[in-house]
Formats: structure tokens, C-alpha cells, sequence
């Protein structure tokens, strides 16, 4: 009974994060990169303040960590080319374009992106992919039909 | 002289065997539950993992490659190969791996199993070496001539690594509730529950 309440609980919160905030991001890259922003990285726990008050923090957590497979296996899914739109995308609503290729390629931040308990090899073909893409990039001169920066609301990697 | 070295040589090679023989009777029970378990894992990662549709579809896409080449600088090339060929011999490694632990476990534990058909046993043991081959065969190839170099060795390699695992869970009915009973009924009365 506690069981079938909590699974419909964690239902409900999914819906309410697709509806009212996943919504707002279409490209994949960037709900990837929101939900795992709300993952405590010292303890793996999600976190949603307005989730946990609509739901419980129990159920806010499991919602979020299944949007973040899910948006995951998304984005492994993704063409190559397409992935490209995307980081393309993400990349014009950052300040400067180049600043954020170059600290990419250092620092790749989208390793900590993962959800845990992803097999290596999806992750290893992830990081691959976001790696020519961000040569890819490098390559090419900015799209002027891509937003500009403000375009639409850009995420950072820390809580 | 020359007869003392050799005939001394082949006593010291027999001397090894013996060691080795030795040695492998003392590792763990087989059929354990702990091989069992590593086995039911094998057959999960190389099903939803290894063999998904989606993980060879993207990791051979020739879409991904045909994109590379119509738009794209020869340094770009050659960087997208290196990274899906460092990939796709991941991948191959990987399905070696786990097709060798499901063949270890399947060795192990038709030895305890009498009630598994020889045929079928035969045929699986002849896939396995089969497929273990093919797998070698594969990864040399995809080092030679790239990740796109196979396409054909690529899919007959998956398709008969899902036609072994079909048939060693169909074997040894692993993953099914029915066949878990049967387990059980193989434990003495009073054994471990598995």
C-alpha cells in the first residue's frame, strides 16, 4: 500500500517537473545538464525545493533522477549532427561562444552530467560524441540565426 | 645431455600442469550463487546493453559518418574515426567479456545440471567458441580498417551473440521464475535459498 502510494506520489512529481519546468527546455542537452545540476554530488541525492513541498523529498528525488536517465538516454540517441544544433544552441546563450568551447574542451563538464548506475560504454559513446561536436564547433563560425545570450536560461554545473 | 635437458623440460612442464590443475580445483564451487548471479548479470548487460538495438545503432550509425564527411575538415575526420573506432573496440572487448563469463558460468553449471539436453549443449558450446572467435575477428578488423570498415561482420557478430544468449537462457532458464523453482528443487532440503 505505502509502496503503490509513493509510486503514484513519484508519478505525479514527474509530471509536475515535465509540465512546469522541463517544458520550458526543449534541447536535450539542456535538460540533461538542469537535472543534473539539482544532484547533491557529495551524496548523489536530488534535490527540488517546490517538488518537495508539492510532494515529498522522497518523491521529488526519484522524479528527478528518472527525468535524468531519461533525458540522458535522449541525448545518447541523438545523431551526431543533431547533437551539434544542440550544443550550437546552448552555446549562443552563453556570453562569449569561444570561452565556452574552450572551457568545454578543458574541463568537460558534462562528465559529471552522468546519472549514476550508467553502463560505461553509453557514457564513453556520450562523451565521445560531445567531444567531435565540440570540435565541430571550434571549426565553424557562429550561426547568426542561433539566440544570443538571454535567449533562453542558461544552467550552471554547481548548485 | 641434450636428452637430460629435454625429457627434464617435459617433466617440468607435466610438474605445471599438475600445479595448474591443482590450483583450479580450489577456486570457487561452481554452479555458486555467486556465479549464478554474475551469469543473470552478463545475460541483463549483454540484452539491454551490449546487443540494444539503439547502443550498435549509434555506435555504427553511418549517418553519424556521412554528416562528418560532407561538412567537416580532414582533422575532424580523423579525430571522429579514432574516437568511434576507440568506442567500437570497447564495445567488442565488452561483448567478449560478458559472452566469456556467460560461457564460464554455462560450463560450470551443465556439469552439475543432468537434465540439460547434450544436443543442445553441444551446439551452445560450438556457438560460444564460435562467437568468441567472430569477436576476435571483429575487433582485429575494426583496428585495421576503422569502425566502418565491417558493417556486415559488425551485425552477424550481434545477431549471433542474441541467437547464444537466446539459447543459453532458454538452456539453463536463467531470468525465469519457473526455472528458479528448479534451482531450488535441485538444493538439497534445508540449502541455501537462492
Amino acid at each position: 500500500m505505502t509502496k503503490a502510494f509513493k509510486t503514484k506520489d513519484v508519478l505525479a512529481a514527474e509530471q509536475d517537473l515535465r509540465s512546469r519546468t522541463l517544458a520550458h527546455m526543449p534541447q536535450r542537452l539542456e535538460r540533461l545538464l538542469y537535472l543534473a545540476s539539482t544532484r547533491d554530488y557529495n551524496t548523489g541525492v536530488y534535490r527540488h525545493d517546490g517538488l518537495a513541498v508539492r510532494f515529498s523529498e522522497q518523491a521529488a528525488c526519484e522524479a528527478l533522477a528518472d527525468c535524468h536517465r531519461e533525458a540522458f538516454t535522449e541525448l545518447l540517441d541523438c545523431p551526431l549532427e543533431e547533437l551539434v544544433k544542440q550544443l550550437e544552441r546552448y552555446a549562443a546563450g552563453t556570453r562569449s561562444r569561444s570561452d565556452f568551447i574552450a572551457a568545454w574542451r578543458e574541463l568537460e563538464p558534462y562528465r559529471v552530467a552522468v546519472p549514476s548506475g550508467t553502463d560505461s560504454l553509453s557514457s564513453e559513446l556520450l562523451f565521445s560524441n560531445l567531444k567531435v561536436a565540440l570540435a565541430i564547433l571550434q571549426n565553424r563560425p557562429a550561426d547568426p540565426d542561433s539566440p544570443g545570450p538571454g535567449a533562453s536560461p542558461r544552467l550552471l554545473l554547481v548548485q | 645431455m641434450i636428452a637430460l635437458i629435454f625429457y627434464s623440460l617435459i617433466g617440468a612442464g607435466l610438474l605445471a600442469l599438475l600445479v595448474i590443475l591443482a590450483l583450479r580445483q580450489r577456486g570457487a564451487v561452481e554452479g555458486s550463487g555467486e556465479q549464478f548471479a554474475q551469469a543473470r548479470q552478463s545475460l541483463v548487460t549483454l540484452r539491454s546493453g551490449l546487443l540494444g538495438a539503439n547502443a550498435v545503432e549509434r555506435i555504427f550509425d553511418p549517418r553519424d559518418w556521412n554528416f562528418i564527411q560532407a561538412g567537416t575538415s580532414a582533422e575532424i575526420h580523423d579525430l571522429f574515426l579514432a574516437e568511434r573506432k576507440r568506442i567500437s573496440l570497447l564495445w567488442v572487448s565488452r561483448l567478449r567479456g560478458e559472452i566469456r563469463n556467460l560461457m564460464h558460468f554455462h560450463l560450470g553449471y551443465s556439469r552439475l545440471h543432468g537434465k540439460l539436453e547434450l544436443e543442445t549443449e553441444i551446439r551452445l558450446a560450438w556457438d560460444f567458441a564460435l562467437l568468441l572467435s567472430a569477436c576476435r575477428a571483429l575487433e582485429v578488423l575494426l583496428y585495421l580498417r576503422g569502425p566502418y570498415g565491417a558493417p556486415g561482420m559488425v551485425g552477424i557478430t550481434a545477431g549471433a551473440a542474441a541467437r547464444v544468449c537466446a539459447t543459453s537462457e532458454q538452456s539453463l532458464g536463467l531470468l525465469s521464475p519457473l526455472s528458479k523453482d528448479a534451482f531450488r528443487r535441485d538444493s538439497a532440503e534445508g540449502g541455501a535459498a537462492v
